[in-house]
């Protein structure tokens, strides 16, 4: 076995251990666990809520010999909605009559989400209006008003959007219900007409330089939403988790005395250099293909969320990736592990202990996450030039920005990166052997001549 | 005889303090030399300067005619140092690390050979096959000194090899370094127990403030000084009394 697979081995089975293979199943478990109960609420929200009417026996609109009534309004359009739950027979569980008494013991009692109170003046003010048809003076005109009450409970971001926005979509075709009721139906597409004149006939959005029909920029963001969140979290926890692996790996060889026995055995200071490096870098693929995993699902709830489950096929718009686009971002991901694996080896070499391995990680995790949300909320090109730098001078920042510039067709940003990242690996990794064969490693910071001379020249200065 | 190990002039400076302050001195092959000294004294520092693991400031050290600081490569080959209080993996059995140990000096036949080597110097019986972190200190101390001696090194460097042992593990293992030397392995090996460096050790060297202060056998001192033990030797040269 040559001394380098002999490293490797045992590093990953160290860092393999049935307790870090169940933490990180639990995760991946919690996870998808996390993804479908967010899948749940999400169609929880979608659905029909539960609504009372009050008001609506006493506020029935009379024209003509014609009535409109907006519980009959509401049953009809439940059973038309859509909602798979709601049949002819039990639309009365979801849309039910209500009192003017306790409005919230009634909500309580029957689990309405939402109560629709006719006012008391509802049908007169609009039959008056009805009689005044003619009038060019406005204030003559008096609409009915309809009050909503809810409860507030606390649900969360999805519970309590969703279900007032569906609301105002009751709202939004009630009225469209009994504009039509009032004009006559006969009247109904001039009605439509009237509303709407103008008519959008085409929309085209140029995309990499080629004009695409029926598509606008916030079909093509909702889209790639999954994508554009998914990427930077992986890669930042990828990043996170192999800097852990190797910052802890070498706290552990201090805190076990077992760095000075490896450091004279008769192998080179690179081999065991790269024999960590390796290690962590497999372990730590791993570990990340199973976050990835688990994150799919999760991250699938919340897209399914945000374009309302009806995506489109961007590979329709040209923005779908080839393989070249593939091996680019592949070799952006192995560089920027590369890159975190020279940082992390760095920072090691000056752990105490496994407990300062620790927190020697957050330099690496916030270097990992400033590009995460830069990413997700921006993006390279909405970025300020000063943000650009930034972004580009961090190595974990190219993986996360490939797939937008590969999508743009800018592979000069995606070679740049990959060119950055490729010197920045190679010269960490040549001050972490030059560290490996310093005392440094053995003394610590405490007892280099720099940081003596600091010190000398602080106690002078006191 | 062949000199195993020479240092002339050594220095070690950490910024403005001075930790060994040019010590020279050779170690013949075959030879047990003790090194004993108050904490602090430079011990530790010397050893793991001739271990390859601290740089030198000034001066040169040389392992079989072997530069430490020119040819730290080569120097691994013949060595094997033992730190004071040094650990092994614990997730591994006492067999495994033996195992992981061997696979860095040789292969197949000649590397099974090694590890057998280190589980009869070992002798922890069938908790061998255990995992080493439910072994006690002196199992632990055992595996260690087997690890270190069963590659054969042509110069042992062991750092307070016996510290913490009970009085049991603390006498075979110096009974092993005895056998060891008689192999025609050199050891310099430091230590506070001056009752263990004066039945042990052919000569010692005392360490005081970076300085080697004497050098001789134990007799020879104990003469010098007009004292029965090692431990009036030492305390009378370090205190000039």
């Amino acid at each position: 076995m040559s001394h380098l697979s002999n490293i490797v081995k045992k590093e990953v089975k160290e860092l393999l251990t049935p307790g870090s293979i169940a933490s990180v199943l639990l995760m991946v478990i919690l996870f998808a666990c996390l993804g479908g109960l967010i899948g749940d609420e999400v169609s929880k929200s979608t659905v029909m809520p539960t609504v009372g009417v009050v008001g609506s026996d006493d506020q029935t609109i009379e024209l003509d010999g014609d009535e409109w009534n907006a519980y009959d309004f509401l049953i009809n359009f439940y059973i038309n909605s859509g909602d798979k739950r709601i049949t002819p027979e039990n639309v009365t569980y979801f849309v039910i009559k209500m009192d003017k008494g306790d409005i919230m013991a009634q909500m309580e009692a029957t689990g309405a989400s939402v109560v629709l109170v006719l006012a008391d003046d509802f049908k007169s003010s609009i039959e008056s209006s009805i009689a005044k048809h003619g009038t060019s003076e406005e204030s003559v005109y008096k609409k009915g008003s309809v009050s909503q009450y809810y409860i507030y409970k606390p649900s969360g971001m999805i519970g309590g959007t969703v279900s007032s926005s569906i609301t105002e979509y009751l709202i939004t075709y009630m009225n469209a219900s009994l504009s039509r009721f009032i004009i006559g139906e006969g009247e109904a597409a001039y009605i439509e007409f009237v509303e709407h004149p103008i008519k959008g006939s085409k929309t085209y959005t140029f995309i990499n330089g080629q004009p695409y029909e029926d598509v606008t920029p916030s079909d093509i963001s909702e889209a790639l939403t999954g994508q554009t969140m998914f990427i930077p979290i992986i890669i930042m926890i990828i990043i996170m988790m192999v800097g852990s692996i190797v910052i802890s790996s070498m706290g552990s060889e201090k805190e076990n005395k077992t760095l000075e026995t490896l450091l004279t055995l008769p192998i080179r200071r690179t081999t065991i250099v790269t024999g960590k490096i390796i290690a962590a870098a497999i372990v730590g693929l791993v570990f990340g293909t199973a976050y990835m995993l688990g994150m799919a699902c999760y991250i699938g709830s919340i897209t399914f969320m945000a374009v309302g489950g009806q995506g489109i096929d961007i590979g329709n718009y040209g923005l779908a990736l080839g393989l070249t686009d593939y091996l680019l971002l592949m070799v952006s991901m192995f560089l920027a592990i590369a890159c975190a694996l020279g940082i992390c080896m760095i920072l090691g070499a000056f752990a105490k202990n496994y407990k300062s391995a620790q927190t020697m990680t957050m330099p690496l995790s916030i270097l990992a996450i400033i590009p995460m949300f830069i990413t997700m909320f921006s993006g390279w090109y909405g970025s300020s030039d000063l943000i650009k730098c930034v972004l580009f001078a961090i190595p974990f920042s190219h993986p996360m920005m490939a797939t937008e510039a590969l999508m743009n067709g800018d592979v000069t940003l995606v070679l740049g990166g990959l060119v950055y990242m490729a010197v920045f690996a190679v010269v960490s990794i040549m001050i972490t052997v030059k560290l490996y064969s310093s005392d440094i490693l053995i003394t610590g910071l405490g007892q280099n001549k720099y940081v003596e001379k600091l010190r000398g020249q602080g106690k002078r200065k006191r | 005889m062949t000199d195993a190990l020479v240092l002339s002039e050594v220095r070690k400076t950490y910024g403005q303090r001075e930790a060994v302050h040019g010590v020279s001195l050779t170690v013949k092959e075959g030879e047990i030399f003790g090194l004993i000294g108050h904490n602090g004294a430079g011990k530790t520092t010397l050893l793991r300067m001739i271990s390859t693991i601290l740089k030198i400031t000034s001066g040169s050290i040389q392992v079989y005619g072997h530069d430490v600081a020119k040819e730290s490569d080569s120097v691994r080959h013949l060595i094997s140092y033992l730190p004071e209080d040094a650990g092994a993996y614990k997730d591994m059995t006492g067999r495994r690390y033996l195992t992981f140990i061997a696979d860095f000096f040789a292969t197949g036949k000649e590397r099974d050979e090694l590890v057998e080597r280190g589980i009869a110097l070992a002798d922890l019986g069938d908790k061998i096959d255990y995992r080493i972190d439910t072994y006690s200190k002196g199992m632990m101390r055992r595996l260690l000194i087997a690890r270190a001696i069963m590659t054969r090194p042509k110069l042992a460097i062991l750092d307070e090899v016996t510290s913490g042992l009970d009085v049991i593990n603390a006498y075979e293992i110096r009974e092993v370094i005895r056998s060891i030397a008689k192999s025609g392995v050199t050891v310099i090996m430091s230590s506070h127990n001056m009752f263990e460096v004066d039945m042990l050790c052919d000569r010692v060297g005392m360490i005081d403030q970076g300085k080697l202060i004497e050098v001789g056998t134990p007799d020879e001192l104990k003469r010098k000084y007009g004292k029965e033990t090692l431990e009036e030797v030492f305390v009378t040269a370090v205190k000039g009394a």
